[in-house]
């Protein structure tokens, strides 16, 4: 049998989330491996959606490419400030910390046009779970989780704040 | 989502252990103070486990009517071994509580955020002790374990407690991975998540694929983790050791106990004890814990790392009981998971005390306990009775875990692993020993540390002479335990 356009979309993006990871936890430099990071986190992405869960895919945008991914770039870059801070700014544009990450990336832009195209596509997994439907789970059956998930966040609040404090 | 009378009535442990944490911030927010945030918290948390012991207790003494098992939403069952499940982990809480109180006197620097963290991982093992469903196993571990990372690395300008933060927190992600990789891969054979479902399907199909039981394994790797089990116990003796004496005794205590008590939910509402592969891994994990947990038990100098190795056999032992399943095997984890958390709790109570106020570093040398007897014969008499139990000696807690272990065992006829668990205790023997006999050594020149003069007046004090009273009490008549663990415990469908 052939596999079906998004099945080897699926694919694609599997592998390429499994090599920037890989790149991610052997790079040297914080800022690269976070760039792969990002890049990675776009292929999950890109997984949520050919499985079938847009939701999930732009929230893993939205909230770890987005959001955590600016802050993780931020505090590392700030952690760096110092005398050869513009010395580390002009090694770090050479083609070789970029042209990873960009081959990365372009291979998802190339599923993402690919899939956008308008065609008979559908999802991998049986259906496609809609935010609507999303939410109805979370607030019907799961409504403890979210609540539990709360008190979650609030414990790492506060650990994050009395170990990140100086006296 | 509405709830029935009877629902939010059962949820109601859940809801005021939940509202701790909140009354701690509260009461912080309006003024920074060491004993009075510490009580609120405290008795916050005994109301709830007032509500546990009622509902549980009640009806043995016809004040209340049955309490009828509540399944409230997929995620949470709370029935009879729930509510005992939750009454040790918040009984367990507020005895920490009571010595982190003692303890964290002499900490520079904020000492309130600690009850937060501590009434956070408090509702974490709660949840963990009704939990039936995957989605509510996992957040409760995660609940539970975020606040200890910073618990455990809460005086974070010691080199030695922020490497034990640092490396429990790495190996604990690491385990939270495999075990939600194993949950993904039951759900993609299976499609549900509920323990029941998860049965019915399993009795239905057999549940023997390879990925299937691949997910089981992933899933004992991480939950092997949590209770430090060989060969996933190497960070065992380094986080014991760099943890504040209260929190290491939490650590091997509530948190232990939360974690075993839903992997034994989930392997017998899940209907784990089908996979025949399974058991026989497990057989293999608790024989080379037992035997690896004693032996390492037996070259350390420091009482915490000792503890820490003892905890591993400990847990193999524990592990007899599951593999070797029969009528009796649950309530024999719940009478050993007892008796082993007192215990534990006065030994590393002790510590603490010995420890108290927070200085330099914890009293954890054996040495440091050298003639003790001469200088705190009450500490003393505490730590015997706690060794003596913890090796499992007649007429204190430790026999009586002991026993029903291997009760358990002969009626199952699980020989080899008995072998193991009399070879451990055998061994278990010499270094429990050893320390006793560190204790009455006359030999007064070294005191580093010496406890607090009034020490049996602070409220940690009480608290571990009353766990001692209890030892010997659980030793020498604990029927009234017993009835209560039967009430508390799981039907095997």
């Amino acid at each position: 049998m052939m596999p079906t356009i998004i099945e080897i979309c699926f694919y694609a993006a599997a592998a390429v989330a499994v090599l920037s990871t890989f790149l991610v936890v052997t790079g040297k430099n914080p800022v690269h491996a976070l760039l792969y990071l990002v890049v990675s986190l776009f292929a999950v992405a890109m997984i949520f959606f050919t499985l079938g869960a847009p939701f999930a895919g732009a929230l893993e945008i939205i909230v770890y490419a987005g959001a955590i991914m600016v802050l993780f770039v931020f505090v590392v870059m700030m952690l760096n400030l110092g005398e050869a801070v513009v010395q580390q700014e002009k090694l770090w544009l050479t083609p070789r910390a970029w042209i990873g990450p960009a081959l990365l990336s372009s291979v998802l832009l190339g599923l993402l046009l690919y899939v956008l195209v308008p065609s008979d596509l559908h999802m991998a997994g049986a259906t496609t779970i809609s935010p609507k439907q999303v939410g109805i789970v979370l607030y019907g059956p799961y409504l403890l989780a979210v609540e539990l998930a709360s008190m979650l966040l609030l414990g790492a609040l506060v650990a994050a704040y009395h170990l990140g404090k100086h006296e | 989502m509405n709830f029935t009378e009877a629902q939010w009535l059962a949820l109601l442990p859940l809801l005021i252990t939940g509202a701790s944490p909140i009354v701690v911030m509260a009461a912080i927010s309006v003024k920074r103070h060491h004993w009075w945030n510490a009580t609120l918290g405290v008795s916050v948390l005994n109301i709830a486990l007032l509500v546990c012991a009622a509902f549980l207790l009640g009806p043995m003494v016809g004040l209340l009517p049955p309490f009828v098992p509540q399944q409230i939403t997929p995620l949470l069952l709370v029935d009879g071994y729930a509510l005992f499940y939750m009454s040790l982990i918040l009984a367990t809480t507020l005895a920490t509580g009571t010595l982190l109180h003692a303890y964290m006197e002499g900490y520079q620097g904020n000492k309130e955020e600690i009850y937060l963290l501590l009434t956070i991982s408090a509702l974490g093992g709660v949840v963990m002790a009704c939990a039936s469903h995957m989605a509510s196993f996992f957040i409760g571990l995660e609940l539970m374990s975020v606040p200890l990372y910073a618990m455990v690395a809460y005086p974070h300008k010691s080199r030695i407690s922020l490497e034990g933060g640092i490396k429990y927190l790495v190996l604990s992600a690491v385990a939270s991975a495999f075990l939600l990789f194993g949950m993904a891969l039951i759900y993609s054979q299976s499609g549900v998540l509920s323990f029941a479902q998860l049965a019915a399907w399993a009795s239905a199909t057999g549940g023997g694929t390879v990925i299937a039981l691949t997910g089981v394994a992933m899933i004992f790797a991480g939950v092997g983790f949590k209770l430090s089990v060989v060969p996933f116990h190497l960070w065992t003796p380094d986080v014991y050791e760099g943890a504040p004496a209260p929190v290491t005794g939490f650590l091997a205590t509530a948190s232990k106990t939360a974690v075993f008590a839903v992997l034994l939910r989930f392997f017998v509402d899940g209907g784990l004890y089908r996979y025949v592969g399974l058991t026989d891994v497990l057989t293999i994990i608790a024989i080379a814990s037992i035997i690896v947990g004693n032996v390492l038990a037996l070259f350390q100098g420091n009482i915490k790392r000792m503890l820490a190795y003892s905890s591993i056999a400990h847990f193999g032992y524990l592990l007899v009981a599951l593999i070797a399943g029969g009528p009796l095997a649950i309530e024999a984890v719940g009478v050993y998971l007892l008796t082993y958390v007192v215990t534990t709790l006065s030994a590393f109570g002790v510590v603490t005390l010995m420890s108290s106020p927070f200085g330099e570093r914890d009293a954890a040398q054996i040495y440091d306990y050298r003639g003790l007897f001469w200088r705190r014969p009450f500490l003393t008499s505490i730590l015997t009775v706690a060794m003596l139990s913890l090796a499992g000696i007649p007429l204190t807690a430790g026999f009586i875990g002991k026993f029903y272990i291997i009760a358990t065992g002969v009626n199952q006829h699980q020989w080899l692993l008995l072998a193991a668990v009399v070879a451990g205790s055998a061994i278990g023997l010499y270094y429990y020993l050893r320390v006793m006999i560190t204790l009455y050594l006359l030999d007064p020149q070294r005191r580093r540390f010496s406890a607090p003069l009034h020490w049996a007046q602070q409220a940690g004090g009480v608290m571990v002479l009353g766990l001692m009273l209890l030892m010997l009490l659980l030793g020498i008549y604990p029927e009234p335990f017993i009835q209560v663990i039967k009430a508390g415990a799981l039907s095997i469908h």
